[in-house]
């Protein structure tokens, strides 16, 4: 057995037919920046859209090297995949600001009849950027833990004709307030293509679909794209300063022919998820048997935020 | 084999004045290439940009290449110069006109 398989095997709990084992070290391996369509006359233009999707930064081989302890490197040698955004925040209620959110995909499909249950496991850190000391009063002006909105992970999938969005975000902070807690991927009942695009008309979008951008936001946290897990309410590991990582685990696993979660764990703690449905979309053109994971992270301030991926294993069964 | 990998820093958007793109890790790679596709413009801008190099990502400082300036629609290639150590950047400025970008960073080691 090589040392791969034994790590597999020891770090991840991989369903029985493994997709995909990136282990960023060794290269992107297929992820790659989100980005727009480029369908659109004269020259390859994108779509009109009421949420800038071109500004999200390129994901990147980071060695996550810091101003004072220097390279802190990933869990399996130097490099992680890093998430980034632009230092730019709208306030949590309004519309993504341009460059917000940075993204993160790997485009396959399925590809074993009868695939019933998709997964997804990773090891991931996440940290602010150490630009400047924050004034006012507070203790440890120089920790920029709440400057960190939210991250997540999930799938875009398409099979049997429908089209879902599943995965889990932890809410970090809203407005710079401490709320850490997880909320899953489902789209409110009682809302409409138009509420999912702020209520705002000129856009082109469905209910359901794209929810780290669209969907809307409350002072509270709530979103119409996100439903709090019960008892999700989690404290990870953000380590006493912005240059410390510990990486730390999580899996979801979801049900392709039920379309509903299957559980959901992060570090030691696992949750129950079945029984809670996925939004369901009409399909769209040319995608049937899609299967995208996804990573995101957004920022709650005018700061730069990171989220490290280490290594990921998408597996079926 | 190698690596390869290109990423952009900017698309589709004009840009006038100053500007530095996004912080991007190289450390993997031996050599960086900064493509400049110029797609269009208006009035008659000139493009300068100077390398920088950074310890952490935030405290940046050239990286000793002379300045590159360049004109006129098209693709610009703007080679980096060995010894580049992890983060790169672009300082860029854009005098006489406006320019719409596509602004890539491609890197192999």
């Amino acid at each position: 057995m090589s040392v791969d398989e034994i790590l597999l095997r020891s770090r991840y709990t991989p369903l029985k037919n493994v997709l995909s084992y990136d282990i960023f070290d060794t290269g992107l391996n297929g992820w790659m920046t989100l980005m727009p369509n480029f369908t659109e006359y004269p020259d390859f233009d994108v779509p009109k859209t009421l949420v800038c999707k071109d500004q999200w930064p390129p994901v990147m081989l980071s060695s996550a090297t810091f101003r004072y302890p220097g390279t802190h490197g990933a869990m399996s040698g130097t490099y992680s995949l890093k998430l980034s955004t632009r230092p730019v925040a709208a306030p949590y209620t309004e519309k993504p600001a341009e460059g917000c959110l940075g993204h993160a995909i790997k485009r396959m499909s399925f590809y074993r009849p009868g695939s019933r249950f998709l997964q997804i496991e990773c090891w991931f850190s996440y940290t602010a950027e150490q630009d400047v000391v924050d004034g006012g009063e507070r203790p440890q002006p120089g920790l920029h833990e709440s400057s960190i909105r939210n991250f997540g992970m999930g799938f875009d999938i398409q099979v049997n004709g429908k089209r879902s969005h599943v995965g889990l975000r932890y809410l970090n902070a809203v407005d710079g307030k401490m709320v850490r807690k997880w909320q899953y991927e489902l789209s409110s009942d009682d809302i409409t293509d138009k509420d999912w695009a702020f209520g705002l008309e000129g856009d082109w979008c469905k209910k359901g679909v794209d929810p780290w951008w669209f969907g809307r936001r409350f002072p509270n946290g709530d979103h119409d794209g996100f439903k709090d897990l019960p008892d999700g309410h989690q404290q990870l590991i953000y380590n006493e300063t912005d240059c410390k990582l510990n990486w730390q685990y999580m899996r979801l696993k979801v049900d392709t022919q039920l379309r509903e979660y299957v559980d959901f764990q992060c570090q030691d703690k696992i949750w129950d998820m079945r029984g809670i449905k996925s939004d369901l979309t009409d399909a769209y053109g040319r995608i049937d048997n899609l299967i995208n994971p996804l990573f995101w992270v957004e920022t709650d301030t005018n700061r730069r935020v990171f989220l490290y991926i280490d290594s990921v294993v998408v597996s079926q069964e | 084999m190698k690596n390869f990998n290109d990423s952009h820093l900017e698309v589709k958007k004009f840009f006038s004045g100053t500007f530095e793109t996004h912080p991007y890790e190289v450390g993997w790679a031996n050599e960086a290439i900064f493509f400049v596709m110029v797609e269009k413009i208006k009035d008659d801008p000139t493009f300068t940009a100077q390398v920088q190099l950074s310890q952490d990502g935030v405290h940046w400082a050239s990286d000793g290449s002379n300045p590159v300036s360049l004109k006129g629609l098209g693709l610009h290639v703007i080679k980096v110069q060995p010894n580049f150590g992890n983060y790169l950047r672009l300082a860029v400025d854009i005098k006489g006109g406006e320019m719409f970008l596509n602004l890539h960073i491609s890197c192999k080691g």
